[in-house]
């Protein structure tokens, strides 16, 4: 019975010590991981590879939840790898596309609304972009991805080949006359091989995206566009259109001052060209400077690599002489991880990073606080404002225009493309290409016309 | 084949309907071997099909899918897929054709009894193992007006112009995209047709010879005639998979210069992928797929008659 009682005064005061010993703490339920597919064609450029493989650790990092997955797609397969993925109900979380095919993404239900996590986020969010591109990314009143690069096409020449000739390397051409005469004196035999193997210019003629970034500046820069400030007939029948084309195949076909084979080259083999010191001038932009000593080792890019804002045309005073390249960051409407997505989407564009994809990569951002904005009276990164080739891209900017922002865009920029490849064979006149090209995008657009409404004649 | 016959056969009497009759059980067992096979068939092919079919009667970048004629009229209409459809029957025609000729030209090289012919064989076979897309690709720089191999020995033997546009020239660009599929096609009818020769029986040319025949007479008289078979449906069979080809067009020109080389299949790819036209894109689809049965016709009765 004592005994009994000594057990039953222990477990008392063993409930009391323990009721008075604090509270053991809970044990946190781990979250999940989670794994981002982030598809980018940029990952099949070795600086671009290396810039954003030494970037992504810091996102997971910040987030130990989010393990993100590098997808590695070509630039030219991207909309067709995207649009059959999708439309499967799969498809990488993230997905970077170019200004060429944004609007067919957006119109095309393929992408996740983002609105409701925009509405969440401090005011004056979207405030830090140039907004006029965060508008390419509305539909319907909604918002389906935020810009990521934006630079200006400008004219990226060799010095070193100008000093060959006798070009003073500091005087870039500034009009299309002076261009000509340019490439026409640095088209010769450099080699002593007997033949002509070196060229002033050379561009982009194969059938490729990144055709209209380079045809675009020679139309706007002689004062035409694509199409009618309405989007619904072509603009391709003014004087001045027709002057710019005339000019542009007359490159080739006349003058001869650029390589053969013209309508073959997409844009990596003209940087090779470029590279390789066959020919003296291109249309390019941020990317050219870092992605020649990939192709050339021996490019002297502080040395020989010059850059000028695109030529215009003599007399002309123009609001716009070259066009914009941008491009965006989107969520896949399928994606099953739509918040850790975001965070990502929202990392990749956020100041920092785009600061940092210039130091690797020499892309100018959609940022104002990072590209800078004067009006706003906002400075660049420092990094921009100390680098040559990039404050010419920056300059530019205010004179760049985007091309028309249709879902047509990809068709009637094929439809140029095919003609101005029959103009530079001679399978056709560039009048009669010209007209083709007038008629043809006139019949892309019928749509967006009313019944009875028609466009004027070539 | 046994099955085949006893559906078939119409002997003198009534017979009830074949679907009217029960199942023996070997015809049981034999629709269960092929059942796993049309129920793929099903649903990687027939699903497909016609979803595409239903998608082509359906109205371009539209909300409301509703029934129409649209793509089918504007297809009519459309300068470039008559254009598409004219260079792919000069695709196909020229190709299949040097398929053929080559592919009877070296199977009747490769049926010489000599010693490690074995080796020549596999040294035929070896294009037909490389993708379509990778060939595109060599061929393509094999092309390359300034740094090509081809214009590179024109010009060592003093060519007259050192930098021919192969690809980059309309009135060149179609036969030079031809050249490269023979290079890499030529081996799969090769194959065939070796088949067939192998099968003729050497008694038949022993009696010829033995009757004092010239070699011409040999060959116009055994071996044309024993080859017909194979050869039929070597063209059927080669024709039908040049009407699908892709890879290697597309690799080499994107369809350029102009619409010089954009063969019916690119022209659906880039409808489809490029400018998201899905609807209009399956009407061309349609008319392809048309196209191509009505050419698979002839191989189907020939095997058909050769199973009966």
């Amino acid at each position: 019975m004592k005994a009994l009682r000594w057990m039953m005064l222990t477990a008392v005061l063993l409930a009391i010590v323990a009721a008075c010993a604090p509270a053991p703490t809970p044990t946190p339920t781990p979250q999940p991981v989670v794994t981002l597919r982030y598809s980018n064609w940029h990952l099949a450029e070795a600086h671009w590879e290396k810039t954003i493989k030494a970037a992504i650790p810091l996102f997971e990092k910040e987030n130990p939840n989010i393990k993100v997955s590098l997808e590695v797609v070509s630039y030219a397969e991207k909309e067709a790898k995207y649009a059959t993925e999708i439309q499967a109900g799969a498809g990488p979380d993230l997905i970077h596309l170019a200004g060429y095919s944004i609007r067919n993404f957006v119109e095309s239900g393929y992408l996740y609304d983002i609105t409701p996590f925009v509405n969440k986020e401090p005011p004056g969010f979207l405030d830090q972009w140039y907004p006029h591109l965060v508008d390419l990314f509305k539909y319907q009143g909604k918002l389906y991805g935020l810009p990521s690069d934006y630079m200006a096409m400008i004219l990226a020449y060799n010095k070193k080949l100008f000093q060959e000739v006798g070009l003073d390397p500091n005087k870039p051409p500034k009009t299309w006359d002076e261009f000509l005469t340019y490439a026409k004196k640095l088209t010769r035999d450099r080699k002593g091989s007997g033949k002509i193997d070196a060229w002033g210019f050379g561009t982009v003629g194969a059938i490729d995206p990144g055709w209209e970034l380079r045809f675009s500046p020679v139309l706007l820069s002689h004062g035409a566009t694509y199409l009618t400030p309405d989007n619904k007939c072509s603009a391709l029948n003014t004087p001045e259109a027709k002057e710019a084309f005339k000019f542009w195949v007359g490159l080739v076909t006349d003058a001869k001052v650029v390589p053969p084979g013209v309508t073959t080259q997409g844009a990596g083999a003209v940087r090779t060209q470029f590279a390789n010191e066959l020919i003296a001038m291109k249309i390019g932009s941020g990317w050219t400077a870092p992605i020649l000593p990939t192709i050339n080792k021996d490019f002297n890019i502080a040395e020989n690599l010059g850059a000028a804002p695109m030529p215009v045309k003599a007399g002309k005073t123009l609001a716009k002489t070259t066009t914009a390249w941008y491009s965006g960051w989107m969520i896949n409407k399928n994606t099953k991880y739509p918040e850790q997505a975001w965070k990502l989407l929202k990392w990749l564009t956020s100041k920092e990073s785009d600061q940092r994809w210039f130091d690797g990569a020499r892309v100018l951002s959609a940022r104002r606080d990072v590209s800078g904005d004067p009006e706003k009276g906002i400075k660049p990164y420092q990094a921009i404002a100390d680098d040559k080739f990039a404050q010419v891209i920056s300059a530019e900017l205010k004179n760049a225009q985007i091309n028309p922002q249709l879902k047509e865009w990809p068709q009637i920029a094929d439809t140029v493309n095919k003609e101005v490849q029959n103009a530079f064979t001679g399978n056709k006149t560039a009048d009669a290409a010209l007209k083709d090209a007038h008629d043809r995008i006139n019949i892309i657009l019928a749509p967006y016309r009313k019944a009875g409404e028609t466009c004027p004649s070539y | 084949m046994t099955i085949k016959m006893k559906r078939l056969s119409f002997g003198s009497g009534y017979r009830a309907p074949a679907w009217r009759e029960p199942l023996s059980k070997a015809e049981i067992t034999g629709y269960a071997f092929i059942l796993p096979c049309m129920v793929l068939m099903v649903v990687v092919f027939g699903i497909p099909a016609f979803a595409a079919i239903a998608n082509s009667f359906t109205p371009i970048w539209s909300e409301v899918k509703t029934f129409t004629f649209a793509n089918y009229l504007r297809l009519q209409q459309d300068k470039q897929f008559w254009e598409s459809l004219r260079v792919t029957l000069i695709f196909v025609a020229g190709s299949v054709a040097l398929h053929l000729a080559l592919g009877l030209g070296v199977a009747l090289a490769l049926n010489i009894d000599v010693p490690g012919k074995w080796l020549f064989r596999i040294i035929a076979i070896l294009p037909w193992t490389v993708p379509d897309v990778i060939t595109g690709i060599v061929w393509r720089y094999m092309y390359d007006p300034t740094a090509g191999i081809i214009n590179y020995f024109l010009d060592r033997i003093g060519g007259p112009n050192p930098y021919i546009e192969w690809l980059g020239r309309p009135h060149f660009a179609l036969p030079s995209v031809i050249i490269a599929d023979v290079w890499r096609g030529y081996p799969f009818v090769m194959l065939i047709l070796l088949a067939g020769l192998q099968a003729i029986p050497q008694e038949l040319y022993e009696a010829a010879r033995v009757d004092g025949a010239t070699a011409w007479q040999e060959f116009r008289h055994i071996t044309i005639p024993g080859l017909s078979r194979m050869f039929m449906i070597a063209l059927a069979l080669d024709t039908i998979w040049q009407f699908r080809r892709f890879g290697l067009v597309y690799n080499m020109t994107q369809g350029g210069p102009g619409n010089a080389t954009e063969i019916l299949p690119l022209a659906i790819y880039n409808q489809y992928f490029k400018f998201f036209n899905f609807e209009y894109a399956s009407a061309m689809a349609v008319v392809l797929a048309v196209i191509m049965l009505i050419i698979s016709i002839p191989y189907i009765r020939l095997v058909a008659g050769r199973t009966e």
